[in-house]
């Protein structure tokens, strides 16, 4: 059992900031990456250590292996964090690390290998006697096959990418005619963004849940699992909403749905963190999805209803250390909800929105965790993934977790670039959200039903209030540019000016 | 001090006057009047007391407003955005938007790079025909053809980095 003394994070944004965090409260030094495009970003500012890739391109930096390998050679870190994305599920990446002696903390390249592709996950789920849904365990050969398999297993059918994730190369197929084209998008998709084109057919669940395990593997034969998140709050097959405990899954269900996932990752020789994805359909079946063998986005969930650190836990696995809990220690207590809060605007097709933040105020208060890699007058650059923050709600209950968001959410301000802010205040008040009735194809109902809904309030309208405020903003503006003078006094003879400004600097 | 805003799409007429103590305002809104409290906490934002309730407003940046370029304020988790209208901006954008015939800009509606430019200048388009795709954050977006017509300018080409509100093309 070695201690690390400098951990290398392999990543950027908040999971960046969320591992530096983490290895500042075990006394580990953290060494940060980043791109050209990521000077000035968080990560890089709150490091012990950071060291420049190269140009913005994922492909150019965040993802070059050999160059953050030299990195951490040259900087003496015994160990890399991989976060999630970019390289944390590459096997030949922490297959490199193995060889040069330094730590990749997760799983080893071979369970890795063994569970990444999700052809392979399945067959072993089979022999971990794990449910699953219908269909191919292994990569259709031909489309004559994909007709034989759907033909067996009955429409609607789902052809998915066995190297995939994040909804590509996946296509929904209802009928035998449209098989055909489904099947060649799904080739071409997948070999476009896996460099394979393998793909597999499965039973289409309908209206199903998206429910995942937690789990934690120690180098001394411990598994645990630490309940169960629910997930099935998406947008084109992208997590928006997560929260623990599931509305749906009582003692019973956790304890199969959690044992299995335990022989599952015992069954590969599985260590470090991983979450077990399962299908749940409105009988309460559940079926494996897929494995995902790295640190979650929606890791806090778990984290405040357990009380449990998972990334101080992924360290001291890494180190060697057993598991310091066992699975009686695990005990869920009060609910946590998390929001994904991206860089896009709701309002025009939810396409990106990069650029500088030029105003932003954080919420805080009981309950509310917020971990984010953003600050204000930070460039959000175009070249990466628009999540910016993911503000986490815990409280006794659900219905109080929900409360506390939309508390956090009125606090919560982010100007110049849009947000899903406001979105999600339109979910959390809706009664299907509000009374757990959501499976994955719930926020795209919601999405086609009618648009917002403004409060009945009575009052002075807050367009009103905005007019106001847009006056007075106008009235109090410092004096155009011909005067050169410092911006307080601006202010001030702009106020002056207009006999409008004495006593606003309260 | 008077002054007529644009927001939400909505002409406004607002009139400031200072009220009996500092930070006291008497404001009239198309001709209703409406008794603020206001604090400027730091630059950009505001905390105002109207009949008793208390709001946070937020101005998004530090840009100008005048010449009818747009600046949004937030206020209780929406949006406003406004502009500042002079006579003479307001008079030009009327002229510019009276007739649905003249020439109609395709402009970005947020920042990204462009990955491809669908239509040339001189080519004709039908009305909603993607003329250029931008990228941002891995995600694409088409941006389409306002009304039937020629590509009349091209101003962009694959590579090019856009800022939102850039002009893309222009079709007659």
């Amino acid at each position: 059992m070695t201690a690390f003394k400098r951990i290398l994070i392999a990543n950027r944004g908040e999971i960046a900031l969320r591992i530096e965090r983490a290895c500042r409260e075990l006394s580990i030094a953290t060494v940060a990456i980043y791109s050209e495009a990521d000077r000035a970003a968080l990560h890089v500012l709150e490091a012990d250590e950071a060291f420049l890739l190269g140009p913005a391109p994922a492909t150019e930096s965040y993802l070059r292996g050999d160059l953050i390998l030299d990195i951490a050679r040259r900087s003496g870190a015994d160990a890399i964090h991989p976060g999630y994305g970019f390289l944390s599920e590459n096997a030949d990446f922490a297959e490199a690390c193995e060889g040069a002696g330094i730590k990749f903390i997760g799983p080893t390249s071979s369970s890795m290998r063994a569970l990444g592709s999700k052809t392979k996950a399945r067959q072993a789920a089979d022999a971990a006697g794990m449910p699953r849904t219908p269909g191919s365990t292994q990569a259709l050969a031909s489309l004559a096959e994909a007709y034989s398999v759907a033909d067996e297993i009955h429409y609607p059918v789902m052809l998915k990418a066995a190297a995939g994730g994040g909804g590509k190369g996946m296509r929904a197929v209802s009928r035998r005619e449209e098989l055909k084209p489904a099947f060649e998008a799904a080739q071409s998709e997948a070999l476009r963004s896996f460099g394979s084109d393998e793909v597999y057919l499965e039973k289409l669940i309908e209206r199903p849940r998206h429910i995942e395990i937690q789990m934690l593997a120690d180098e001394h034969g411990n598994c645990i699992y630490l309940g169960e998140r629910e997930c099935s709050v998406q947008r084109r097959h992208q997590k928006v909403i997560e929260e623990a405990p599931s509305p749906v899954v009582g003692p019973d269900l956790r304890r199969r749905m959690g044992e299995a996932a335990v022989r599952l990752a015992q069954s590969q020789g599985y260590t470090n963190a991983g979450t077990v994805e399962f299908l749940v359909d409105d009988e309460r079946n559940f079926y494996f999805l897929e494995m995902n063998t790295r640190l979650q986005v929606e890791h806090p969930v778990t984290e405040l209803v357990t009380g449990l650190d998972l990334v101080h836990l992924q360290i001291r696995i890494a180190q060697g250390e057993p598991l310091p809990v066992s699975q009686q220690d695990v005990e869920l207590r009060g609910h946590a909800i998390e929001c994904r809060v991206y860089a896009e605007d709701p309002d025009n097709g939810f396409f990106p929105s990069p650029g500088r933040i030029t105003r932003l105020l954080q919420p805080g208060g009981p309950g509310i965790r917020e971990d984010s890699g953003i600050y204000e007058g930070w460039v959000v650059p175009m070249d990466y993934d628009p999540m910016l923050s993911k503000l986490i709600a815990y409280a006794p209950t659900r219905e109080l977790a929900i409360a506390r968001l939309l508390r956090a959410l009125d606090e919560y301000v982010i100007g110049g670039i849009r947000t899903n802010l406001g979105f999600f205040r339109r979910i959390l008040s809706d009664e299907g959200f509000r009374s757990g009735r959501i499976d994955t194809g719930y926020l795209d109902r919601l999405l086609a039903g009618s648009a917002r809904v403004d409060g009945g309030e009575t009052g002075t309208s807050d367009e009103t209030v905005a007019a106001v405020a847009a006056a007075l903003f106008e009235a109090l503006r410092p004096a155009p540019a011909t005067a050169v003078q410092p911006a307080a006094s601006a202010w001030k003879s702009a106020g002056r000016r207009e006999g409008l400004g004495e006593g606003l600097r309260g | 001090m008077k002054l007529e805003l644009e927001i939400q799409g909505r002409l406004r007429a607002i009139e400031l006057e200072p009220g009996a103590s500092p930070g006291q305002y008497r404001v009239t809104l198309d001709g209703e009047v409406i008794e603020v409290e206001a604090r400027l906490l730091r630059p950009g934002v505001l905390s105002l007391v109207v009949a008793g309730r208390s709001y946070r407003a937020v101005r998004e940046d530090d840009a100008p407003a005048g010449n009818g370029s747009e600046v949004a304020v937030l206020v209780a988790g929406g949006r406003f955005p406004y502009r500042v209208e002079d006579s003479r901006s307001l008079k030009a954008r009327r002229a510019h938007s009276g007739g649905h015939d003249g020439p109609k800009v395709i402009k970005a509606s947020m920042p990204g790079r462009v990955v491809r430019v669908l239509a040339s200048r001189g080519e004709e388009v039908a009305a909603h025909q993607g003329v250029v795709v931008i990228e941002a954050m891995k995600m694409q977006n088409e941006l389409k053809s306002p009304k039937a017509g020629t590509v009349v300018e091209m101003r962009v080409a694959p590579g090019d980095t856009v800022s939102a509100g850039d002009v893309l093309a222009v079709i007659d």
